[in-house]
C-alpha cells in the first residue's frame, strides 16, 4: 500500500506545482518562487551538514554564482539560460579547488573559514569594478525569458525538484552510509576503509554547484546584482533557520521548514510591514528552545513511538 | 604588568615586537592608526573570546549587543547629559544584568544541545535585537559630540586623533583586570577549571551553571565598556556593531581558545596590517581582505600542524 501511495502523492504534488501559474495570481506565484529559492539553499546546506561539516559558505557560493551568470551575460553576451549552467560549473570548479584545502578542517574552524570565504569573495568582487560594477552593482536590461513569470517559475521549480531528487539519492544509495559514518565517527569510518575525503569533496562540489545555480537563477530573475544584496547573510541564515525549524539530516525537514517559515515570513510582512522580522526571530528562538529536532524530526519521533 | 599578563618573551611575542619595529620604520603613521584600531578590535574581541573559550558558545549576537550598548549610551548622553566616559559604569552594570536575563531565559537551555542549535539561537537573538533597535530608534544614523574626542595632533600632513589612544589603553587595562580575576580570585580559578574541563570541575563540586552565568555577565559588561568608549567616535546605527562579530571571531580563532593575551597581539597585528594596506593608494578597498586572508591562513596552518602530529 505504502509503496503505491508515496509515488502517487509525489506525482499529484508535482502536477499541482507545475500548473500553479495557471490558477494563482502573480503575488502568490512570487511568494512560492522565493520559498523555492530558499528551499534549495536550505536543502543544499543540509546535505553538507549530513557529513558533519557545518558550512557557512552558502551565501558566498550563492553570490559568486549570481555574479558569474550576470557578468557572463552582460559582458560576454552568453545566453542567460546557459549562463546559469556556467555558474554551476564555475562553482563546482571553485569548490573542487577550495575543497582540497578547507575540507581538512573540522567543526567550528570549517564553519569560520567558509564564512570568511564569503567575505573574501565579496571583497574581490567589490574591488574589480570593470568586470563586476564594483560597489554599486550591475543591472541587466531585461531579465530571463523577457520576464515571463511562469517560465521563471518553472525554471525555479525544476531547480528545487532536482535538488530534492539529489538529496533523496544521497539518502537512499550507498553514499548515505558513508556520509552517516563520517558524521558519527570519522575515525571508525576511516578504519573501515571509507575514503572520507572523496565523499566529502563530492558532496562539497555538488552542494556548491547547486548554490551557484540558485544564485544565478535568482540574479536572472531580478536582473540585478550588488555586493550588499547578493552576498547578504540572509542567504545563509534563513536557509539555516528553515532547515533547523523543519528538522536537519533529512530531505523533508528543510522542505517543510522552508514552506512553514517562508509563508510565515510572507504573512508577517503583510500584517506588519515594519519589524516583522522580530517575530521571525522569536519563532526561531522558541523552536530552538522547545522543538530542537524540528517539525519533521519531532513528527517522525511521534509516529515511531506510537507504532 | 608583564608579570600579570604572563607575556614571557616567547617566540610569538618576539615576532610581534619585530613586526611592530619594522612597520614603525617603514610606515610610522599607519602604525599609529593601526595601534588605535587594533586596540578597539582587541577590546571588542575579548568578551567574545571569553565566552567562546569558557562556555564554548559562539555568540553570533555579539556585535548586536555592542550596538545595543551604543544606543543605551546615546540615551544617557542625550537625555541625562551623561558623558560617554562616565556612562561606562552604568553601561557595565546594565549589560551585566542583561546578560543574566538572557542567560537565564535562553542560553542555559542550549548548553548541551550542540553547536548548531547554539549558533541558531544566538542568530535568532541577533535578529530580535536588530529589529527591536530599528523599531525604537529607526535606521537613521546618530552621532554625539564631545569636545575632547575630536582633539588631534598633526605630524607632517597627517592628523592623528588623540582620543583613539584610549582604545589600546582600555584593551590592556581590561585584559589585566580579567587576568587578575581569573588567576587571583577563587571564582576566577573555578572559571578556568570549568574552561579546561567542565566535567571534572563539576565532579570536584564547582557549579558550572553559575560559572557560565558569571562569564556571560562579565563578558557583556566588557561589551558595555567598549560601547561607552567608542561612543564619541562612532556613527550609531542598527548595524554598527555587526562587522565586529566576525572580526572578533577571527581574533579568537587566531589566538586559540582560551588565549586572552593572544587577542591583544592578534588584534593589534591585524589593525596595523589593515592600516598599512589602506595607506597604499588605489588599494585601500582591499584592506577588508586582511582579516579574512590572515584568518584563513592561520586556521589552515593550525589544521595542518594538528593533522601531522
Amino acid at each position: 500500500m505504502k509503496k503505491i501511495l508515496t509515488p502517487l502523492i509525489a506525482i499529484i504534488a508535482i502536477g499541482l506545482l507545475m500548473f500553479l501559474p495557471f490558477y494563482t495570481g502573480a503575488y502568490f506565484l512570487h511568494v512560492v518562487m522565493t520559498i523555492l529559492i530558499y528551499m534549495t539553499l536550505s536543502l543544499s546546506w543540509d546535505m553538507m551538514l549530513r557529513t558533519g561539516q557545518l558550512s557557512f559558505g552558502v551565501a558566498g557560493f550563492f553570490g559568486v554564482g549570481a555574479y558569474v551568470s550576470i557578468v557572463s551575460f552582460a559582458n560576454f553576451g552568453i545566453n542567460p539560460l546557459f549562463s546559469i549552467f556556467l555558474a554551476g560549473g564555475f562553482m563546482a570548479v571553485i569548490a573542487w579547488a577550495l575543497g582540497f584545502v578547507v575540507l581538512k578542517l573540522r567543526g567550528i574552524y570549517f564553519a569560520i573559514t567558509t564564512l570568511a570565504l564569503t567575505t573574501v569573495f565579496s571583497v574581490i568582487i567589490r574591488n574589480t569594478p570593470r568586470l563586476t560594477g564594483g560597489a554599486s552593482g550591475k543591472v541587466i536590461p531585461n531579465v530571463i525569458f523577457q520576464g515571463d513569470s511562469s517560465k521563471i517559475y518553472w525554471l525555479i521549480l525544476t531547480l528545487a525538484l532536482s535538488t530534492i531528487l539529489i538529496s533523496e539519492i544521497f539518502s537512499r544509495t550507498r553514499i548515505h552510509f558513508a556520509i552517516n559514518s563520517i558524521r558519527t565517527d570519522e575515525i571508525v569510518a576511516k578504519s573501515t576503509g571509507i575514503n572520507i575525503f572523496k565523499y566529502l569533496i563530492i558532496i562539497f562540489i555538488i552542494t556548491a554547484a547547486i548554490q551557484g545555480v540558485t544564485g544565478a537563477v535568482y540574479s536572472q530573475q531580478y536582473g540585478f546584482v550588488s555586493p550588499e544584496t547578493t552576498f547578504s547573510l540572509d542567504f545563509l541564515l534563513l536557509p539555516m533557520a528553515m532547515a533547523l525549524v523543519g528538522g536537519i539530516y533529512s530531505t523533508w525537514g528543510p522542505v517543510i521548514g522552508a514552506i512553514v517559515l517562508g509563508f510565515a515570513s510572507e504573512y508577517l510582512k503583510l500584517i506588519m510591514p515594519y519589524g516583522h522580522l522580530i517575530i521571525y526571530g522569536i519563532i526561531i528562538i522558541l523552536i530552538i528552545l522547545f522543538l530542537p529536532k524540528g517539525i519533521f524530526g519531532s513528527l517522525k519521533n511521534k509516529i515511531q513511538s506510537s507504532k | 604588568m608583564l608579570n600579570v599578563l604572563h607575556l614571557r618573551l616567547n617566540k610569538t611575542f618576539l615576532i610581534f615586537l619585530v613586526f611592530l619595529v619594522v612597520i614603525a620604520i617603514w610606515k610610522p603613521i599607519p602604525l599609529i592608526y593601526g595601534l588605535q584600531r587594533g586596540g578597539l578590535y582587541s577590546l571588542i574581541g575579548l568578551p567574545l573570546a571569553l565566552i567562546l573559550g569558557i562556555v564554548g558558545i559562539l555568540n553570533l549576537a555579539h556585535g548586536d549587543f555592542l550596538t545595543l550598548g551604543l544606543y543605551i549610551g546615546y540615551i544617557f548622553f542625550t537625555q541625562l547629559g551623561l558623558d560617554p566616559l562616565i556612562s561606562v559604569f552604568p553601561l557595565f552594570i546594565i549589560m551585566f544584568l542583561l546578560a543574566i536575563g538572557i542567560y537565564q531565559i535562553s542560553i542555559k537551555y542550549v548548553l548541551k544541545a550542540g553547536e548548531l542549535n547554539q549558533l541558531l539561537l544566538t542568530f535568532g537573538i541577533s535578529m530580535v535585537i536588530i529589529e527591536l533597535i530599528k523599531i525604537i530608534w529607526t535606521t537613521r544614523p546618530r552621532n554625539i559630540y564631545t569636545p575632547y574626542a575630536s582633539s588631534s595632533i598633526t605630524i607632517s600632513n597627517f592628523s592623528i586623533g588623540i582620543y583613539e589612544f584610549l582604545y589600546p589603553i582600555m584593551a590592556i587595562g581590561v585584559l589585566i583586570l580579567l587576568q587578575l580575576f581569573l588567576k587571583k580570585t577563587l571564582l576566577g580559578q573555578a572559571t578556568r577549571a570549568v574552561g579546561q574541563n567542565p566535567k571534572g570541575a563539576e565532579i570536584v563540586g564547582i557549579d558550572t551553571n553559575k560559572v557560565y552565568l558569571i562569564v556571560f555577565a562579565i563578558a557583556f559588561g566588557i561589551i558595555g565598556i567598549a560601547a561607552g568608549i567608542m561612543l564619541p567616535r562612532t556613527s550609531i546605527f542598527p548595524l554598527s556593531g555587526n562587522a565586529y562579530t566576525l572580526k572578533s571571531f577571527a581574533l579568537a580563532a587566531m589566538a586559540g581558545l582560551g588565549n586572552l593575551n593572544g587577542i591583544l597581539i592578534g588584534g593589534i597585528t591585524l589593525g596595523v596590517v589593515e592600516a598599512v594596506v589602506q595607506s597604499i593608494p588605489g588599494y585601500s578597498g582591499w584592506s577588508d581582505l586582511v582579516f579574512f586572508g590572515v584568518l584563513i591562513i592561520v586556521i589552515l596552518i593550525r589544521a595542518y600542524r594538528g593533522s601531522e602530529s
